[in-house]
């Protein structure tokens, strides 16, 4: 394997490798990366994951990968459909065992920000939110995030908003993948051409272990698996044009 | 709302503890009297009006909704007054027929509009999905109120 395999495919591949089988797994609205990598766990290792979509579906077959949070591809396939209250009720009584979250600043001690960049009331960016993510990281025992940049801007010390923290367990970004350990946030494992000095460097604080640091080689199987879910590459969709 | 939807003034929920989400919105802790757990609970919100798109209503506002019914259902029932806009408005001997198909009772409801597109440029799972475009012109004739109506008059002649 060399450095040419897409940064896009090392994540899918690394977030899929997150899943256990028999999990019950949700992801929320704008989450095109995460449902791929629900999608090849499933054709993997994880056959009888209990995939939740944030559209209410349950084990969908989207298809070709849709653009849209709200395209009926969400609910093609499934055979019930669950409004938002039932979703969030199955995740608080404990039904839920893992949940793919997005943020906009991660900090070292695996608190997200969804909400705002800067002073609340004077806010420099305002973003989405949260939706539920201030309840969900703390009732689905395994939350694992992804972030298609990698920069000291976005891996801060402190977050200025805490919109949610709790049950972060893994963070995933186009450098490699990040691990909760005793509170904090260490790299368990770099990308192929990418160097611990190198995200060390690109981290707004410590992120190495003691130890040398694996590199992350995905399968020829699950790289062909990919390809097969995602013709058209649409999980490109979710990159800036800036490097990674 | 499912407190208000309850009628009862908050409700006590799981997560958010050591989130700014908790502290910006000023919640409060409570002591579950049972078992001594300290949860939060969240204040009812209680709207004055709901408005809900559905895909198919007949005249007296019984409301079939296809796809997810996302929140508007716990919305129907926590509101103060309810008014439905509808893709589609069907003949009573339709909902007759099928009681156990309507998901909003005509009781919740004060009005109804037929709307077909209502919803766009957004989603109405599963008759039409986003239209990027039209979100794009949106927001552009969102800055000025004269380019709003023009807006509204275009999309809604």
């Amino acid at each position: 394997m060399s450095r040419e395999i897409p940064v896009s495919d090392l994540m899918a591949v690394a977030l899929a490798r997150t899943i256990r089988d028999g999990e019950v797994v949700a992801q929320g609205v704008d989450s095109l990366l995460a449902s791929l990598a629900i999608l090849l766990a499933r054709a993997m290792h994880a056959p009888s994951l209990t995939w939740i979509t944030v559209a209410g579906g349950v084990n969908p077959d989207p298809g070709t990968l849709p653009d849209s949070s709200t395209s009926p591809a969400w609910l093609q396939g499934t055979r019930a459909i669950l409004g938002n209250p039932e979703f969030y009720r199955l995740a608080m009584r404990g039904g839920m065992d893992r949940m793919f979250l997005g943020a906009a600043q991660i900090d070292r001690h695996l608190r997200l920000n969804l909400t705002v960049i800067g002073d609340r009331d004077r806010p420099r960016v305002r973003l989405p939110g949260g939706g539920g993510a201030a309840v969900l990281a703390q009732v689905i025992p395994h939350v694992v995030v992804w972030r298609t940049r990698h920069t000291p801007a976005i891996f801060v010390p402190e977050v200025d908003f805490v919109t949610a923290q709790g049950n972060v367990e893994a963070v995933v970004t186009p450098l490699g993948v990040l691990r909760a350990l005793d509170g904090r946030l260490v790299l368990d494992a770099r990308f192929p051409g990418v160097s611990p000095e190198e995200i060390a460097a690109r981290t707004g604080f410590p992120v190495l272990p003691p130890g040398p640091v694996r590199v992350f080689e995905p399968t020829r199987d699950e790289l062909r698996i990919l390809g097969d879910l995602d013709p058209g590459r649409r999980r490109e969709l979710e990159f800036p044009r800036a490097p990674r | 709302m499912q407190a208000a939807s309850l009628g009862i003034p908050f409700l006590p929920i799981r997560g958010l503890r050591g989130t700014d989400v908790a502290r910006a919105g000023g919640f409060a802790t409570v002591r579950d009297p049972y078992s001594g757990e300290e949860v939060y609970a969240i204040p009812r919100i209680r709207p004055d009006w709901a408005v809900l798109h559905v895909h198919e209503a007949d005249e007296q506002g019984n409301a079939r909704i296809y796809g997810s019914p996302g929140y508007d259902l716990v919305m129907a029932e926590a509101a103060a007054r309810v008014i439905l806009t509808a893709e589609r408005i069907l003949p009573a001997e339709e909902f007759a027929a099928h009681p156990e198909l309507t998901k909003v009772p005509g009781i919740f409801v004060s009005a109804i509009v037929r709307l077909p597109g209502g919803a766009a440029p957004g989603a109405c799972m599963p008759d039409y999905d986003v239209d990027a475009g039209g979100i794009g012109s949106y927001l552009a004739s969102a800055e000025s109120e004269a380019d709003l109506r023009l807006y509204l008059e275009r999309v809604n002649p």
